[in-house]
């Protein structure tokens, strides 16, 4: 059999199990009478393709059997009603079937006999009694009790949806119009009367519009076995709230972000059942993934039993007042080596900005030894969102308000470098006009303007508007396919009076200021505990991931850390800054490399001296003494590159 | 001959096809969307419709003194803009067929009544906004 086969035979026989785990959940269901209306389409259909794909394989002994359990089920069909003591013939068919799909099952004459007389005793009872076909099934069991549906274009359902949105309008035109108060009694019991209409007619049309997330987990089971057997441990994974309904275009776009925090949980999380061994915990592994329905929206955690996050990141988590965020920026894992970088959180951020680009939100717990969960919160659906509404430059804009952390006045604020910061509890957080954020023309902001506080990619901006005008739920517009290049928006809602509020990516907000994050970490240095003095470290490299592992390891030692990702960058910095006690650098990178970096920096007037660390995949002697002519006074090589190695290193050059 | 609703930009005279037309209103508030590209003028609430108004005298590269008054709502396979416009100057027959002119956006030019009228290749329009051309 070669290879390709045999990967056939395995799916083949994953698929035909699981359908016959459906065909006996159906069977017990239909014999107890609590089956729904479809369940023998359920069980033609998984017959049906049982029989098909053992044709495609030579099968026979299936082929043959799957095919009389068929023929069965037409003459069932024909007479319109399942008689209970079918059920225990099928079943054992169900049995046999599954011993021939493992390979075990021998010739089965005595049982497709049998399935032949059944067939011939079913017959058609005078308009079905009751009890033997019930309308619907309540408990969860086999079968479904959606009851019989009928197809509707996805655009008609838009398009019904749509016109909910446009009645949204209407109503806070109609509010608008009327004000807070009509002083006639007959008309606000009619408004009210219309709000309760208007709020079922809402749901229901949402409803249609949802799928369950069944929809893409189907898949999710078999791709985590996959990847444990690959990383060689024993990993489970259970799937709670499947059909937790969910707006279908943010489920279309959740699969991917979904396998990979799996990936993630699976990779790093989980541990070698040699290492849960050692830790008192099962070998088996359980990941599971649940979702559950909160008001407006949809929360679904991802959740593993593994090692769990280092002490270390938790306590930089508590520091920064977010898991997720450090994760994100960070690339961390949960994985103990430092010195392996493949796979770690790189990603994690990417996944973060998918979620905030549809209005929801990711964060992450974690215990060290217990496990990690992330927790991902969406809203149920698209079309509506609530919002904080804010004005600038007379223009409204509007924010997901899961992404407000506060509103703030800003009277103090602090400048760095040109850049201005505020302090919020102890904190540095970048302070921007919103105008400025957003490309706005708008005038001068008046002293003592509110500010919002965003958070979106892993990062956090102190916005400054006009005014607040305070939260609505609106109905989310798209700017449409002629402005597809336009960046930065989630859409446009039309609010009450009229006017149209621009609603802003969280992600881009924040991201335009993502210099001014950095900037604000050094500010954010408080005298209170000594970090201002603590030396500042200048990475230079051009892999996002190496960049981030060592600044957070530096941070981690109390260092603060200044990035650059290639040569000619690191020098303007080292010029400009006269704090910086140390440069770490890689050598190889774009504009300018490490070793003309270190010489740039040995022949400078101002900064002859400065220490240089040269951290490098290259571990040749050549390059060792390339580094060391070039004027290094440490030389570290990548794959050798531990934390400890690292900081000892750093110390023993800036003397602390 | 089909019918055309014949407009003026700045100084220059343009003639669109009727059944790519489906009004003619007030410019009204349009709300700027930064980030955009240059013939974007902004958004438009139009009976509850987020309308994407694009200046039509920036689209064909126009100088013009003044602001456009009018705006001109076009459709083409189910995607409505907005266009600022100066006027509408008539609506029906061009007295004599369009000629093949050198243009990226239109289908060609015509002599009416002693003034050329570009006629508007819409189709063009719409696939040079949607790339985010002009």
């Amino acid at each position: 059999m070669s290879e390709y086969e045999a990967e056939f035979f395995q799916l083949f026989r994953d698929e035909a199990n699981q359908r016959l785990d459906n065909i006996v959940d159906v069977l017990l269901a239909l014999e107890s009478g609590r089956a729904g209306g479809d369940a023998l389409d359920l069980l033609f259909r998984d017959v049906h393709t049982i029989k098909g794909g053992a044709g495609m394989l030579g099968l026979d002994d299936v082929r043959t059997l799957a095919h009389a359990i068929e023929d069965l089920l037409e003459s069932v069909r024909a007479a319109g009603a399942f008689p209970p003591p079918l059920a225990d013939p099928l079943l054992r068919a169900a049995d046999a079937l599954r011993r021939h799909v493992a390979g075990e099952g021998e010739g089965t004459p005595d049982l497709l006999e049998e399935l032949a007389a059944s067939r011939a005793s079913v017959v058609a009872p005078a308009n079905g009694s009751p009890g033997e076909r019930p309308a619907a099934a309540t408990s969860g069991g086999a079968g479904s009790d959606r009851g019989r549906g009928i197809r509707v274009p996805a655009e008609k359902i838009d398009r019904l949806l749509d016109l909910v949105g446009e009645t949204v309008l209407h109503r806070r035109r109609l509010e608008h119009v009327l004000g807070d108060d009509t002083g006639d009694e007959t008309i606000a019991d009619e408004l009210d009367v219309g709000g309760r209409l208007f709020d079922e007619l809402k749901d229901a049309a949402i409803q249609m519009r949802t799928l369950p997330l069944a929809t893409i987990t189907g898949a999710l089971p078999r791709a985590v076995r996959d990847m444990a057997a690959e990383t060689g441990k024993e990993v489970e994974l259970v799937v709670r709230g499947e059909e937790t309904e969910l707006d279908r275009v943010i489920l279309e776009s959740l699969s991917e972000p979904l396998i990979h925090i799996l990936r993630n949980a699976v990779g790093h999380g989980v541990e070698t059942p040699e290492e849960r061994r050692r830790a008192g915990k099962p070998e088996r592994a359980v990941v599971s993934l649940s979702a559950v329905q909160r008001g407006g929206n949809v929360e679904i955690t991802v959740a593993d039993d593994g090692r769990g996050v280092r002490r270390e990141v938790l306590a930089e988590a508590q520091r920064e007042g977010s898991l997720v965020d450090v994760l994100a920026r960070a690339g961390f894992s949960t994985a103990e080596q430092v010195t392996d970088l493949s796979g770690r959180g790189v990603g994690l951020d990417a996944v973060k900005a998918h979620v905030e680009s549809f209005g929801g939100t990711l964060e992450a717990r974690s215990e060290t030894g217990k496990g990690t969960e992330f927790v991902l919160t969406l809203p149920l659906a698209l079309a509506l969102m609530e919002v904080l509404l804010v004005e600038r430059g007379g223009r409204p804009f509007g924010v997901p308000l899961a992404n407000v952390d506060e509103a703030i006045s800003v009277s103090d604020a602090l400048s760095l470098e040109g850049r201005q910061a505020l302090e919020l509890r102890g904190r540095s957080l970048p302070l921007a006009d919103l105008a400025e954020l957003v490309g706005a023309d708008a005038p001068q902001l008046a002293p003592h303007a509110p500010a919002i506080v965003v958070s979106g990619g892993g990062r956090r901006v102190a916005a400054v508007c006009d005014r607040l005008l305070g939260e609505e739920e609106v109905v989310v517009k798209p700017l449409g396919p002629l402005l597809p290049t336009v960046r930065g928006y989630l859409g446009a809602a039309i609010l009450g009076d009229g006017r149209i509020a621009l609603l802003l990516d969280p992600s881009a907000l924040t991201g335009g200021s993502r210099r001014r994050v950095r900037a604000g970490a050094d500010a954010s240095a408080p005298a209170e505990n000594g970090r201002r003095t603590a030396p500042k470290v200048l990475v230079v490299e051009d892999s996002y991931t190496v960049r981030e592992l060592q600044r957070s390891i530096l941070e981690a030692a109390g260092y603060r850390v200044d990035t650059a990702r290639h040569g000619r960058e690191a020098l303007a910095q080292v010029l400009a800054d006269d704090d910086i006690a140390l440069v770490l650098t890689d050598i190889e990178m774009p504009e300018m490399d490490g070793l003309e970096l270190t010489r740039a920096i040995r022949d400078s007037a101002a900064r002859a001296s400065l220490p240089v660390v040269v951290v490098t995949s290259q571990g040749s002697e050549d390059d060792q003494r390339a580094g060391v002519e070039a004027g290094a006074d440490a030389y570290m090589v990548k794959r050798a590159f531990d934390q400890q190695a690292l900081l000892e290193t750093v110390e023993r050059l800036v003397g602390r | 001959m089909s019918v055309h609703v014949r407009l003026r930009v700045g100084a220059e005279s343009y003639a669109l096809p009727v059944e790519h037309v489906l009004e003619v209103a007030e410019l009204g508030e349009i709300t700027p969307v930064p980030g955009s590209p240059r013939a974007v003028l902004g958004v438009r609430n139009l009976r509850g419709e987020v309308l994407p108004v694009f200046d039509l005298a920036a689209v064909f590269g126009i100088e013009r003194d003044g602001a456009a008054g009018r705006l001109l709502v076009a459709e083409h396979a189910g995607r409505r803009a907005g266009f600022a416009i100066d006027e509408v100057t008539d609506v029906g027959e061009l007295s004599a067929p369009a000629e093949e002119t050198e243009s990226q956006f239109l289908r060609g030019a015509a002599l009416d009544e002693g003034e050329l009228v570009g006629v508007v290749d819409m189709q063009r329009v719409f696939a040079a906004l949607q790339e985010g051309q002009v």
